[in-house]
């Protein structure tokens, strides 16, 4: 690790003030410490939010809220969140590890980094780590990469599981910025596309600090289902994920939610499914075209046209458990 | 294969370092840029450190760099606590963290003040094993015995977080521990023993 | 051979004898051992696979405050082993300018603690320039023509137009034995004298092998690994760690500590190279086998080589009449790949217990009946095995997984929802080898004794065994028997490996056993015993004297003994090997796995869900370690078929995802509770404790085992390991 400067500010005003080009806020650590020892991050300032950040969770009837330094494990594990919004509960267990999640803040798990072994590796080039140096797993190794949204810049996926189940169910982010004031982007606009940037993973202002996480109520908590394909039964990243939820009315289904992890640099919502699964029939028929909707929209690159079936599999397994799993 | 001798060899330059731009920067900037450095650049800093390991207190004097695993490994002789990938890629660095299962090799130790941290050095209560300790020997719920300090503190918070309801509820729940001598039914049965 | 020790060895289902150094931590690794003054060592690797250095910039890496040096090519010191073109090592490490594979150790920073010098590395600037490469092993193979690796038995043509036929080709990614603990070396050099403590499953091999890379008394050197974090074939040589500590202690006159980071242990310590099959197998209408053509090719580094015998297993299990066997190894520009875990056979098995499972279905036979229809009744040479229960393994696995009940020979017919279920079976075989080995006892007048051996213990419990065997052989209660070992000041031992380790080690443990019973009785009953009146057999050690079991002689106190005698202890050490029975049998060990597995249509996903493994290995020493073994080695086998594989960037010759994240082995919920028994029967003309090794043939078998679950769940025969989920969707 490069050497770097250690603060700890007691409140979230002292911290931005510490901001800057070579600053950055560490709160779980699982991935920034990794990045740093890895010399792809190397802050001159480290600012410690721990102390400045609320980690305080209030579940009410308008929703939930999820102060943004609470541990991925505390937010799963609350029992309200278990009652009302269990596929975020399921979606973060199975993410990483227990150690982990314990250590994990809510903030932090949307900050993470791609975990595209390009990104990691410092001699290779890489446009989100070193922009301009080009996109090694184009032409290299693509079998973890995108099938949507991607760039010729950037083909990298975002990793987090936490995330899909919070796009699905439309969750807020609320920042802090700069300049004191407080933002609220929704979720499904906060991590962004490659483009030709890369290197941004999301649309936080420079300097800003995620201070909580908004859910607004939902009828989701009966029939939803997080399923995660992986090349090892835990403690890996997603071939494909799937958050899927359902409101049912008999067997027609009112309202539907589907978003995918390992598709694309962003959690990924399948809104043209959803359109489709409202007001239709729970069947398998209905399930498998909703899948073919949404595989509809994906190009997959040299090493991952697995994704096409693989995709259209796990959306009907995901729909097919709402019906039976909970 | 064999290489191409006729092959015209490609010159060119490629770098070992992280830094690889330095390289191509001509030496009378290069120059300009380590004065830069000089003044701007953050030194080596080492601050003061209290914390709890195992209920004894030390005072420390800590570069903000090291981790606890490596505090633990290098500086204070606690060599229990195993580096097996320090990334966060295995577990066998676990150790107890306010009574918590967390990652000392992710964990820096300047973030450590005022928390108690235990590692396997600190379970047994004097010369009496710690029944999970007990459990491991009796299960066999090791081989080589370098994930087991990790496995064994993991093993105790399982049980502790009450995720111990059926072999696979413990399978998933100790997954965050690799063991590549894949002594997993020991290790489970080590858990459902102590759980019950 | 002698017999004397023919009682069986009790199995012990024991606690091993370093149990609570384990639980607690308090073992020390190689990378523990405490020293004021130590230098930490981090090396830099090379970013291409192959060229030349053509400079290197140490300006800025030397200005981290705490960087005491940096070793390179160009300011080493000369050690005579690595110049030279009889450099004594796999490359001319620090003593070259080549790059023969990417990540190669170009400069070690030497600094006061880790952090300085691990920064520092990054520091580090070279150019090269580079050479063509080829890292791509499937692309390349086909450049190379397989060669006869043994002369053919019989004749090809023979029948190749067997009515029943099954010719395959199969595939095995890159594998990488990763043991928990990273390969570390603490190096001090004090005057002439070196001390390793070193990550090895072999303490005399590191000893001589460093002694002639720097061309010194054996002497001279002692080598510690008294607690290894797990080896699977990684410790076998001496690596670059080793080698680069003991240059730099050496040079600062300090003890130097390098311990290689994770991305470093694929690179630097082997692994098991990609390879590619291709298995042809003909039988008659009665499932007799008529013959098999077994190819195969690995990849191998350019600058040193390496050969996996992959074809081997083909001339063992099976009583083929017509066999031919052919090999090539693909140079490529890679880093070397070693011996891993069952090396060579575990590759094979895999294609040839895929075939035998399609060829059952061709003849319509269940596949059980058509393997022991086929096992072979002799070794390759002609000799009867000494012990072969392998049918017993087919039989006790099949019983336990209730196969004939629970298998359906149409595959696909057990569905759950979108889960198809499937069974699926194969076996392992291993030859069962003997070594010399030595070893020596201590004992106070107290009757406590030490045995003591060099071998190692990477996890197996050789020194619980050892105990075990002791008690055995002499009767003494446990609590008197301290054990040491993984110490080259210690009698010799052979590398532990190749699953021969506890049976060599078994001869040293009863010769010396023998001849302290023979010592004791001489000091106790003098010429009495000598004259005849003494059977050493019936001699019987308690915990306070020595008696005989048939009472012909008085009971004396190890107390009286060491007081009447005048001495303080008693010294032994004995030597063993192995005798003449090899030229009489042949050895083997043996497994039988079964599978059962769930297959998603839908997604791909893979779940094992049973696994039984029968083992014969002899007689079993210590049943809980013994079976801990194959439940690893079971695991190992699901990581092979399901999850194991490095990956190359072919367009940088580099790997790629080369870490514990990127690279999957099998997690605690990637493997169900492993069932496993074992024959227990013993091979006395092996070795005086009857036991045979366990450490390949659990692993040998399993991947074709699961396949063949696999298949018979989906009906899709998968034969390019490992099998992800894509690969089931894309079928």
């Amino acid at each position: 690790m490069k050497p770097f400067e250690y603060h700890k500010p007691q409140n979230k005003k002292n911290a931005i003030e510490l901001a800057g080009k070579t600053t950055m806020y560490i709160s779980g650590g699982t991935n920034l410490v990794d990045l740093m020892k890895k010399h792809i991050h190397e802050p001159d300032k480290l600012v410690d939010l721990t102390e400045a950040i609320s980690s305080e969770i209030t579940v009410e009837k308008n929703g939930a809220r999820i102060g943004a330094m609470l541990s991925n494990t505390a937010l799963a594990e609350n029992e309200n969140i278990k009652t009302d919004y269990p596929l975020l509960s399921k979606a973060i267990l199975k993410g990483a590890s227990p150690q982990i999640r314990n250590m994990a803040s809510t903030g932090g798990n949307l900050l993470q980094r791609t975990r595209c072994p390009y990104f990691y590796d410092t001699t290779m080039p890489c446009n989100k780590r070193n922009p301009g140096s080009g996109c090694s797993a184009i032409k290299g190794f693509s079998r973890m990469s995108a099938v949507i949204g991607y760039s010729n810049h950037c083909v990298a996926v975002h990793p987090s599981d936490m995330c899909v189940a919070l796009v699905a169910l439309d969750a807020k982010v609320e920042i802090l910025n700069t300049t004191g004031e407080t933002e609220i982007i929704d979720f499904i606009n906060f991590h962004r596309l490659p483009g030709d940037t890369p290197q941004k993973d999301n649309n936080l202002p420079e300097g800003a600090i995620i201070t909580a996480i908004e859910i607004p109520r939902n009828s989701f908590n009966s029939n939803f289902e997080y399923l995660k394909i992986r090349d090892r039964e835990s403690y890996a990243f997603a071939l494909i994920s799937v958050a899927a939820a359902l409101v049912l009315s008999g067997n027609t289904i009112k309202d539907a939610r589907l978003a995918s992890g390992g598709v694309a640099h962003k959690p990924w919502r399948w809104s043209k499914a959803e359109s489709f699964l409202k007001n239709k029939e729970a069947t398998e028929e209905n399930f498998r075209q909703a899948a073919e909707i949404a595989v509809a929209d994906i190009t997959p690159l040299k090493d991952n046209k697995f994704k096409a079936p693989m995709l259209t599999g796990a959306i009907q397994q995901a729909l097919l458990n709402c019906l039976s799993n909970n | 294969m064999k290489i191409n001798h006729s092959y015209s060899r490609r010159f060119f330059i490629k770098s070992s370092s992280a830094f690889a731009a330095l390289a191509f920067i001509p030496l009378t900037v290069r120059s300009f840029f380590n004065e830069v450095k000089e003044k701007y650049f953050v030194k080596k800093q080492k601050i003061p450190l209290s914390v709890s390991i195992n209920k004894k207190e030390y005072q420390l004097e800590v570069d903000t760099r090291t981790t606890l695993l490596d505090l633990l490994r290098e500086n204070i002789g606690l060599t229990g606590t195993k580096k097996g990938c320090d990334h966060g890629q295995c577990g066998a660095c676990t150790v107890h963290i306010d009574g918590d299962r967390n990652l000392s090799c992710l964990t820096l130790a300047v973030m450590l003040p005022g928390r108690e941290i235990t590692t396997i050095e600190g379970l047994a209560d004097g010369d009496k094993l710690h029944p999970m300790q007990e459990a491991f020997i009796e299960n066999d719920g090791f081989q080589c015995g370098y994930c087991t300090p990790g496995q064994i503190m993991s093993a105790v918070a399982c049980v502790k977080e009450g995720h111990t309801g059926s072999v696979e509820e413990i399978k998933e729940y100790m997954s965050g521990n690799l063991c590549r001598c894949a002594a997993y039914n020991g290790i489970t049965k080590s858990i459902q023993q102590i759980a019950t | 051979m002698d017999y004397f020790f023919d009682k069986p060895i009790a199995n012990f289902a024991t606690r091993r004898v370093e149990a609570e150094e384990k639980v607690t931590g308090k073992g020390k690794y190689s990378a523990e051992y405490d020293f004021p003054n130590l230098v930490h060592g981090v090396f830099v690797g090379s970013t291409i696979p192959s060229g030349k250095i053509v400079s290197l910039d140490l300006e800025e890496a030397k200005s981290i405050p705490g960087v005491i040096d940096i070793i390179t090519h160009q300011n080493r010191p000369e050690v005579p082993g690595l110049k030279g073109d009889d450099a004594k090592f796999m490359f001319k490490l620090f003593h070259t300018d080549n790059i023969f594979f990417d990540d190669q150790p170009i400069a070690l920073v030497l600094a006061e603690t880790l952090e300085d010098a691990t920064y520092a590395a990054t520091f580090v600037k070279a150019e090269y320039s580079e050479s063509n490469f080829n890292t791509n092993f499937h692309k390349t193979k086909d450049s190379q023509e397989p060669e006869d690796i043994m002369a053919e038995k019989g004749s090809l043509e023979s029948w190749e137009k067997a009515e029943f036929i099954v010719d395959q080709e199969f595939k095995i990614a890159m594998e990488v034995h990763n043991p928990m603990e990273p390969h570390a070396t603490i190096a001090n050099w004090k005057d002439d004298e070196l001390t390793l403590y070193d990550k090895s499953q072999n303490v005399y091999g590191v000893q001589s092998q460093v002694a002639k890379i720097f061309n010194i008394d054996p002497d001279k050197i002692r080598v510690i690994s008294e607690f290894v974090g797990g080896g699977f074939g990684s410790g076998l040589l001496v690596w670059p760690n080793t080698i680069a500590a003991a240059m730099a202690s050496k040079h600062l006159n300090r003890p130097v500590k390098i311990v290689l980071t994770r991305p470093q242990m694929f690179t630097n310590v082997g692994y098991r190279p990609e390879s590619w099959q291709r298995f042809k197998i003909g039988a008659d209408e009665n499932g007799k086998f008529l013959g098999a053509f077994h190819q195969a090719k690995h990849a191998t580094s350019s600058h040193t080589g390496h050969t996996d015998n992959i074809t081997g297993l083909t001339r063992k299990h099976y009583s083929f009449p017509n066999i031919k066997t052919e090999q090539a190894q693909i140079q490529l520009n890679i880093s070397k790949p070693t011996w891993m875990r069952g090396p060579g056979d575990a590759s094979g098995a895999f294609a040839i217990e895929s075939a035998v499972d399609e060829l059952s279905e061709k003849l319509n036979m269940d596949p059980v009946d058509l393997r022991l229809k086929n096992l072979s009744k002799t070794d390759m040479y002609g000799k009867p095995w000494s012990t072969n229960y392998l049918n017993e393994c087919l039989q006790i696995g099949a019983e336990r997984i209730n196969w004939k009940q629970n298998r359906k020979s149409i595959p696909g017919e057990i569905k759950e929802g979108n889960w198809n279920i499937g069974y699926g079976m194969a076996v392992g075989f291993w030859n069962a080898g003997r070594k010399d080995s030595d070893a020596a006892i201590e004992m106070k007048p107290d009757g406590s004794i030490v045995v003591r051996s060099a071998m190692t213990d990477i996890g197996t419990g050789t020194g619980t065994a050892m105990q075990n065997m002791a008690h055995t052989f002499l009767g003494l209660p446990k609590e008197k028997i301290s054990i040491e070992l993984g110490n080259s000041d210690l009698p010799y031992a052979p590398t532990q490996g190749g699953s021969w380790g506890l049976s060599s080690l078994s001869g040293g443990v009863a010769a010396a056993c023998k001849s302290l019973k023979t010592k004791l009785a001489d000091y106790a009953y003098g010429s009495k015993f000598i004259k005849g009146q003494g059977n050493l057999k019936l001699l019987k050690l308690d915990a306070k004297g020595i008696r005989m079991e048939d009472d012909s002689l008085e009971p004396v106190s190890y107390e009286s003994i060491f007081s009447q005698n005048n001495i303080q202890v008693i010294n032994i050490e004995e030597s063993s090997s192995p005798g003449k029975e090899a030229e009489e049998y042949g050895f083997c060990s043996s497994a039988a796995h079964y599978v059962k597995v769930k297959v998603n249509q839908l997604t791909g996903d893979i779940k094992v869900l049973e696994m039984v493994s029968v083992a014969d290995g002899g007689k079993i020493i210590n049943n809980k370690a013994a079976a801990n073994q194959i439940i690893g080695a079971a695991i190992g086998g699901i990581g092979m078929a399901l999850m194991e594989e490095q990956k190359f960037d072919n367009n940088h010759g580099r790997l790629i995802g080369n870490d514990l994240a990127g690279y999957h082995f099998p997690c605690n919920a990637d493997a169900p509770m492993i069932d496993v028994s074992f024959i227990d029967k013993p091979d006395y003309n092996r070795n005086p404790a009857g036991a045979k090794g366990l450490g390949e043939v659990g692993i040998i078998g399993c991947a074709a085992a699961i396949t063949n679950a696999i298949y018979n769940a989906t009906g899709k025969r998968m034969r390019d390991l490992p099998v992800t989920p894509d690969k089931i969707l894309m079928a």
